[in-house]
This record gives structure tokens, sequence and C-alpha cells, in this order.
């Protein structure tokens, strides 16, 4: 029994990583431009269909695959930010949210019409071949995922701390007046946040695919990592990743006691419950407004 | 408020100009619509009927929404719930027509206000999560207690008949909606004029401000949410009758995403912009339906342009224009950063 749940919550932290990435796109975005980008979801269907490409297609290494998808799945962010999102920046947020809405609709049906609609298989370094480890029952390539994870992670984390440019962008989150008057430029900064929050859309892709599954509604993933952002407070970088994480261990744990369809929207029913209690989500801060 | 030069007019003039476009608009295109099934075919009369099933859903969400200011994704759901409790009386029950959509609509209002009930603390970003994880465990349901649902397999729904006179063509169900979304449009803007209407805006505005007024914010919150329910459980149990059967796979959160964009297409807080987003979503995939598998995709650039070059939707970038060009009502002002 404890046996079973153990190896149940280190295939869900897997998961959850990798909800923690895409989770942690949405948050990055949110706090330095004030957008929601649902395209996010679709940042990670398109990386996977890129590493697929190059993979089975130009048979390349994988570490470059890696490399290239990351920096491809950056680029399209850049473009998305400046086509569809900065024109519209002064209009109303509902507006540039349906405007990411379209353009994960035109990203999903590019991908059908160039792939179809079948599920493709993604090859992957790691194994999936069950490693026994005292009472842990895991596979290889769970600890890769969450290790790549926790990687990226604590990179961003010195990334934003350390260098000049998180500097900037911390200072842009918090005011882009101020920042702006600072010398930061805030169109860069407005770049390079979707290129980061892509490239690490990217990177969960090349992760989650070869474990759940490859075909243009892959996207979906981002309705679960939204999910995981708001449980752990929307604007909050731990919260989204904590968030992403125990949602991840939690649905996985629910697939345990019950059938598949429940295991869908057993996290859905939590989630309510912790906003009814929490209504800013775990680590998020309260907003009050002025009259 | 922004004149952009041109003559001062007294208030009046201008809400009255203003107004007058939009009726005459709204006029043109009841007139159209209701002269269309006699020239058109079948399947032209089928997509009208959908149509008005989604201008209802359309006129609920944007009170709720555009006038509240209350974000819901929770709008499958009630459409969902409207139509199942329908299909389920009429099938099972075999109660009369009138009396199964009535109960269901109201039934769906009631959830409605259950559901407005936890998320009177929520708000933004977090209310749009929990109304859609909503949709999500309702379709779940759905599959779920298939005693009453049929599960997967979808329920038939029987024709709907009023005192013996049946809807068993399209070209009836085409009038019955008609007629059933005209009284609804009126209704609807009677009470956004009137107090209620007025207590949604102000608490959209700011709900300190509106709390300090006294507006009694639970209250009206909570009303928000049934009303909005009671218009998408009305158009889920017509669309029950009109479609004939249901399919619980057609209520995912798709349908959801679907109906907002749908008021903000059209534009928030105006009757307008529903029935334009609704035309918009309802016309323009058929108009693409020649183009085979590039058809999802040159929507979605469509929906894309069309938010780049209007913003405040197709209803605001009409009063914009008729500002500029014709100097008609006044350049509009919407809120900006609704929904923060």
């Amino acid at each position: 029994m404890i046996e079973i749940l153990a190896s149940q919550v280190v295939s869900g932290l897997a998961t959850g990583c990798v909800y923690a990435l895409v989770a942690l796109g949405f948050v990055l975005i949110y706090k330095a431009t004030d957008v929601v980008n649902f395209a996010q979801g679709e940042f990670v269907m398109a990386s996977g269909f890129i590493s697929y490409t190059l993979l089975i297609r130009y048979g390349l290494p994988y570490w470059l695959v890696f490399c290239l998808t990351i920096l491809l799945s950056g680029v399209m962010g850049v473009v998305l930010e400046r086509v569809v999102v900065r024109p519209i920046m002064s209009a109303p947020i509902f507006s540039i949210v349906i405007a990411t809405i379209g353009a994960s609709t035109v990203m999903r049906s590019a991908a059908g019409i160039i792939y179809g609609y079948d599920v493709l298989p993604l090859p992957t370094i790691f194994s999936k071949e069950p490693i026994q480890l005292g009472i842990l029952n895991f596979t290889p390539m769970d600890v890769g995922v969450i290790g790549c994870s926790i990687v990226i992670m604590l990179a961003l984390y010195l990334f934003f701390k350390w260098t000049k440019t998180g500097m900037a962008m911390r200072a842009t989150a918090q005011s882009q007046t101020a920042a702006q008057l600072m010398g930061v430029s805030v169109k860069q900064i407005f770049s390079l946040t979707w290129a980061i929050s892509a490239g690490i859309g990217g990177i969960a892709g090349v992760l989650i695919a070869p474990i759940i599954y490859l075909d243009p509604n892959l996207g979906t993933i981002g309705v679960k990592a939204f999910a995981g952002a708001i449980l752990g407070g929307f604007g909050s970088i731990p919260g989204a990743i904590i968030g992403g994480m125990l949602l991840g261990v939690l649905e996985n744990l629910s697939g345990y006691f019950f059938n598949a369809g429940i295991k869908q929207v057993s996290t859905y029913i939590l989630l309510i419950l912790v906003l009814i209690i929490r209504p800013s989500g775990l680590f998020g801060a309260v907003a009050m407004k002025k009259v | 408020m922004n004149w952009r030069g041109g003559p001062l007019r007294g208030q009046r003039d201008w809400l009255k100009t203003g107004a007058s476009l939009q009726a005459l608009l709204l006029v043109v295109t009841g007139v159209a619509l209701l002269v269309l099934p006699n020239v058109a075919d079948n399947y032209v009369i089928y997509i009208g009927a959908r149509l008005f099933v989604y201008i209802l859903v359309a006129l609920g969400l944007n009170l709720l929404t555009g006038y509240a200011g209350q974000v819901s994704l929770g709008h499958a759901a009630f459409f969902a719930i409207g139509a199942y409790t329908a299909a389920v009386l009429a099938e099972s029950l075999h109660w009369p027509f009138v009396i199964c959509v009535i109960v269901s609509a109201f039934f769906t209002a009631i959830v409605g206000y259950l559901l407005g009930l936890p998320c009177l603390r929520l708000s933004g970003l977090y209310l749009a999560m929990a109304t859609l994880g909503f949709t999500l465990i309702v379709q779940e349901m759905l599959l779920q207690l298939s005693v009453i649902t049929h599960g997967s397999e979808g329920m038939l729904v029987p024709t709907a008949s009023i005192l013996g006179f049946t809807f068993d063509s399209d070209y009836r169900k085409y009038y019955l909606l008609f007629g059933v979304t005209i009284v609804m449009l009126i209704l609807t803007r009677n009470l956004v004029r009137g107090r209620t209407g007025r207590a949604f805006l102000a608490i959209r505005e700011n709900e300190r401000a509106a709390e300090a007024m006294g507006v009694n914010l639970a209250q009206y919150k909570t009303i928000a949410f049934a009303i909005s329910a009671l218009y998408t459980g009305l158009a889920g149990a017509l669309s029950a009758f009109l479609v004939g059967f249901l399919d619980p796979q057609e209520f995912s959160f798709f349908l959801s995403i679907q109906f907002i964009t749908i008021i903000i297409l059209g534009g928030l807080a105006s009757l307008l912009g529903s029935v334009l987003g609704a035309g918009f979503l309802i016309i323009l995939p058929e108009l693409l339906a020649g183009l085979d598998v590039w058809q999802a995709l040159v929507y979605g650039v469509i929906m894309v342009l069309t938010i780049l070059f209007m913003p405040f939707g197709l209803s605001g970038a009409i009063r914009r224009y008729a500002y500029r060009w014709l100097g008609i009502g006044v350049e509009p002002i919407i809120p900006r950063r609704l929904g923060h």
C-alpha cells in the first residue's frame, strides 16, 4: 500500500513539475506585462512537434534537439508578443486574452494540418523501465523530468536574483514607469519575458510529450497548469511551482483511488474548495483596490 | 470624457442619438431575420435558430461578465444543466414542452445562485478558474450519472409542441426561438436600464464604492449569477429541443470559451454586442466551411485580426466609427483593464 502510494507520488511529481514549468510561464508573463497568455499550452504542444520533426525527420542528436527546440519556442513567443499582443497592449485585458485564444486556435489547427490528429511517439533519452529503490518504485524518466525541471527553476532563480537583466525584469514587474525612468527598455523586457516563458514551455513540451502523448490537443495541458498557478496564487512564482507540483501529485493519487473520469475532476473540486477558503490561492497576495 | 472637437451637445441629445443608432441596427437586423426563413433553405434556417440560442447565452453572460464584471467560464455547465433538465423532464417524465423549458430555466437559475454563493469572495482570474472547474465537474457528472443522463451515449429529446401545435420543422423552431429571443432582448434592455443594471455596473466599476453607495454586494452578485444562469439554462433547454439530441462531449470548456469569446468580440456590456458577437461566431465558421482543414486556422486568424482592429469589440467599433464619421452618439468610453 505505502509502496504504491509512494511511487504514485513520484510519478505525480514528474507530471507536476511539468505543470509547474508551464504555470511559471503563465506567471512570468502576467507579472511582467499584466497579460494572461492562454496560448501558453500551445508552446508546449508546438515544441513537442518541433522536437519530433528534428529528431525523427532530420535525425539530429537529442541534446541539440533539446537546445534548438527551446530556442525556436522562444522565438515563437517573441513573434506572438510582437504580432498579436503588443499592438493591443492598451486594450482591455479581456481583449488581449481573446487574442491569445485566437492565436492558440491558429497554432493548434496549424499543427493539425501539418502533422494530422494521430498520436505520435516522441522518443526520450530516459528509460521507462521501472527501478526499485527501497520502498520507492520509479522510472528513470520520472527522475529525469523532475531533475530537469528543478535545474531550470534554479537557473531562473539565479537569473532573476543576480543578473542585471533579471533585475531589470523584476523592476518592470514592480512598476513599468519607474523601470523605464531608470533606463530599462520595457519593450525589450516584454519580448524577453515572452521568450523565456515560451522557452520554458518548450522544455515542458520536450519533457511531457513522451510521458502522455503528442497530438495537436496537447496544448490543453495549459488548463491544468493554469489551475496549478491559481492554486498557488496567480502572480506568485513559488506559488506557481508548488501549485503545479501539488496538482500533479493530487491528480495521480486520486487516479489511484477513483476511476479515470473522477481523477480528471477531483483536482478541480479540491481547487474550488481551496479557493473558497483562500480566495487568492495558497501564496497569492490579497489585492486591495482604492475607492 | 473625450469630445474630440465638434459642437458640445446636451447630454439628453447624445443619449438619444446613440441609442437610436443602436435601436435602428437592432430593428434592421430583426426584420432581416424575420423574413429570412421564407427565402433561405433548411440548413440556413437551422443555423439561424442556433444563432438565437447563442444570442440568449450571450445576453445572459454579458449581464454577468459585461455588466456586473464577474468573469465566468462556467456557462457551458449552465447550458448543459438547462439542456439535460429539459431532456430528462420531457423524455422520462413526459412533461409538456413549455413547462419543461420554464422549469429548466429556473432550475439552472437556482444552480447559478448556489454557484454564486461560494464565488462571492473570488474575482478576476480566480473566479474564471473556479467557474472553469465547475464546467469540467459538470461535464464529468453528465458522464458519471448515466442512470439519468445515459452517460456517453447521449440523450434523445422528443419533439416540442404547444397545445397540439408541434415544432417539428426547423422553420417552426426558428420562429419559436426568434420570438423567445426578442422577448428576452426586451427584458434584458429593461433590466440593464433599471436599478439592478445600475447596481451591476457599480459593482463592476468599484466594489467598495458600490457598497458605500448602498449596493448589497452579496445580494447583487448572486442575483447576477442567477439571472445569467437563467438565460443560459433557457438557451440550453431550447437548444435541446432544437437539436433533438444531447451529446455530453459538446459541453466542454471549449464551449465556455466560445461563449466568452462571443461577448468580448461582440462588445462587453452591450446588447447589440451580444447579438453581433453571436452572429460572428455562428455564421463565420459556416462561411468558411468550404476551406476544409484550413477552416479552424483561417477562423483563428480572423478572430485575432478582429480583436487587433477592434479591441472594444464589434459594437465598440460601430459606435466609434458612427461618432467619427457620422457624428452620431459619442466616442465610446470603455473602462480599461477590466477584470483586474
